[in-house]
């Protein structure tokens, strides 16, 4: 489905750790390994905590795997340092799930959209007040919300912001963190748009963390379902709904509150709660809330194996074993 | 007597007016669902409706009524009595509400001591068995965390948990899934639908995913531009109204098998 000599980043094995209370031990993210291509998106979904933002931050180093690396240009990317890594943040960019944390709520919002711009030099000054005007409306703003400060907006205002910031650096990669999930839908529509026309002009490739499978669906181009720490499933997005496999992925799918639901059944959902990724089964993660586990499941993790082209899974179910 | 009334209601920020004219009724029991334009006024409304606007926030006309009462010369300590136990809150992002120095558990201790006379012994474990019941596993580790450490999904359900801690008659949710993959959606708003069905509970719905606010509204409003551009029950709103953006926001709802751009 994608050619080899496209790809622009690799992942491989990368796990991250972090310490937790009474001397135990979390992981985030358990040997990942992901590939993205040039011109393409990459929608990552899973459960919330499994470990989808902490993956997403270390391609922008903002924090550290604890094993793996990350390939980009020939170069691993979690070992930059120093000037170097200032300059490929030029070349990856990020919109953080919660934006708020990363304005400075004493800057403007002209300042705030151009800041990068002017760390590298890309326009002068003088630009400032048209050039914020002009992402400002890309992102379905007013121009005049350049002169207004963050915390004087609506949480779905200053998520433009932060997209308007993000793309005006024109990055090879843009890694969106949930960074449409408080727009109204037609605003979002317009926001995917957008940047579905980047990355037809720019070639620019995608990674977008959501939790609407209809939306993501509707612009990636692969998706790759993680729980509690582990891919589980990576597949085409297109007509997810029909080849989705593995039983987690089916979850999320049988969970989608839609217009053509019927509204008086009741919800649905897995009734279990996620374990706590401090005590992950030993078997596959999604063991304990399976309705196809089997005693394997319980002992042993399946790993990914390849059932068609472009589509992977980690089930029991699919592999000869069993 | 209706629970919550807003008569006339507008909002202004400084001299800025926000929300226009705004009337609302709902009775005991009821869940309204509010949709619309991202800057329309959805959360200034409800926030108004708790007393919580930020600076420079104020009711400028009109009034708002719970219980037959007037919210709007409400003291302090009146406030602190009716939060949290008669009307509650549940953010848009419990995340940036907390206090990133402060643990989670002591944040939730204080609040039950707010409203309760008990030991912190006990305070503790009603805040990890309202964490558990929100189905967030290891209650004890998540009291023990910093909001920083929890995900933006995990610091939301604290955030659910906190506000559902006094079965209040009316909560007020902003957005309270938009951070939640659809499984957790799914369960918060089977949830939510328990508390209207077992206590009665009224709730208004902020919500960008037009799914979620049909399926739980028995009565939707789409905002637009600080004004309610648009409202009826659900079957009107999905079938039957004309209003021109009622109709551009069901035609950008994304669907599984919908339209793709790439
Ligand atoms: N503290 C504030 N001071 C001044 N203006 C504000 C403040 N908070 C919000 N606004 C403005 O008031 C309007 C309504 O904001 P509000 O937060 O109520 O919108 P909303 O409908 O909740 O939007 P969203 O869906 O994006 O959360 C917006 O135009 C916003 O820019
Ligand atoms: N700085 C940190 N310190 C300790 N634990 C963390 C930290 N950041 C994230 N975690 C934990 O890692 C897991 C994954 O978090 P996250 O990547 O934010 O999840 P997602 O983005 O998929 O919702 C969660 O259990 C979270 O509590
Ligand atoms: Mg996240
Ligand atoms: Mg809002």
């Amino acid at each position: 489905m994608f050619d080899e000599k496209d790809m622009i980043l690799e992942a491989k094995h990368i796990t991250r750790k972090f310490p937790a209370a009474g001397g135990r031990t979390l992981v985030a993210c358990n040997d990942i390994n992901l590939k993205m291509y040039k011109g393409k998106t990459l929608g990552l979904v899973g459960e919330s905590g499994c470990g989808k933002s902490t993956f997403m931050r270390f391609l922008v180093a903002l924090d550290t795997p604890t094993e793996g690396e990350i390939i980009y240009k020939g170069r691993d990317i979690t070992k930059l340092k120093g000037e170097e890594l200032r300059q490929n943040r030029q070349n990856i960019q990020m919109v953080f799930q919660d934006p708020s944390g990363s304005f400075n709520p004493k800057m403007k919002i002209r300042d705030i959209i151009c800041e990068p711009l002017l760390n590298f030099k890309r326009i002068k000054k003088s630009e400032v007040d048209k050039v914020a005007r002009e992402y400002l409306e890309m992102v379905d703003l007013p121009g005049d919300f350049a002169d207004r400060y963050p915390h004087n907006m609506s949480g779905g205002q200053r998520q433009r912001i932060a997209i308007a910031r993000a793309i005006a650096l024109e990055p090879e990669i843009i890694v969106m963190d949930e960074a449409t999930c408080a727009l109204d839908v037609s605003v979002q529509k317009t926001i995917i748009e957008l940047i579905v026309n980047l990355q037809k002009k720019k070639n620019i490739t995608i990674g977008f963390i959501a939790h609407d499978l209809g939306l993501i669906q509707s612009f990636a181009h692969q998706i790759a379902v993680m729980y509690l720490g582990n891919i589980v499933e990576i597949l085409p997005a297109e007509d997810i709904d029909k080849h989705a496999m593995h039983p987690y992925t089916k979850a999320l799918l049988g969970a989608v509150f839609d217009l053509n639901m019927d509204f008086s059944k009741k919800i649905e959902s897995i009734d279990s709660e996620a374990p706590s990724p401090l005590d992950a089964p030993a078997g596959c993660p999604f063991c304990d809330r399976c309705d196809r586990c089997m005693p394997i499941c319980k002992e042993k993790r399946a790993s990914l194996i390849t059932v068609e082209e472009g589509h992977e899974v980690a089930c029991h179910l699919y592999t000869k074993e069993a | 007597m209706a629970l919550l009334e807003l008569k006339h209601t507008d909002i202004s920020y400084g001299k800025r007016l926000i929300v226009k004219d705004c009337n609302l009724t709902m009775n005991q029991g009821e869940i309204v669902s509010i949709v619309g334009e991202s800057g329309s006024g959805k959360t200034t409304v409800i926030r108004a409706v708790l007393g919580l606007l930020p600076g420079g926030g104020k009711v400028t006309n009109g009034d708002i009524l719970f219980e037959g009462e007037t919210l709007l010369n409400k003291s302090k300590d009146e406030w602190r009595k009716l939060r949290g136990t008669d009307i509650s809150m549940i953010f848009q992002d419990s995340g940036a509400m907390m206090n990133p120095t402060r643990k989670v558990g002591d944040a939730f201790v204080e609040y039950i001591l707010t409203h309760e006379k008990i030991s912190r012994k006990d305070a503790w474990d009603k805040g990890v068995e309202m964490l558990e019941r929100m189905r967030l596993p290891d209650g004890n580790n998540i009291m023990r965390s910093y909001p920083f450490q929890l995900s933006g999904g995990m610091r939301q359900r604290v955030g659910i948990a906190m506000g559902m801690t006094y079965q209040p008659k009316l909560l007020l949710a902003d957005e309270p899934t938009s951070a939640l993959d659809v499984t957790t959606q799914a369960q918060i708003i089977r949830q939510f639908m328990e508390l209207r069905d077992e206590y009665g509970t009224s709730i208004i719905i902020v919500t960008h995913n037009l799914g979620v606010a049909a399926y739980m509204a028995d009565y939707l409003i789409v905002m637009k531009n600080g004004v309610i551009e648009d409202q009826g029950d659900r079957d009107h709103m999905l079938h039957q109204s004309d209003n021109a953006y009622t109709k551009k926001l069901l035609d950008a709802v994304p669907s599984l098998g919908g339209t793709r751009y790439v």
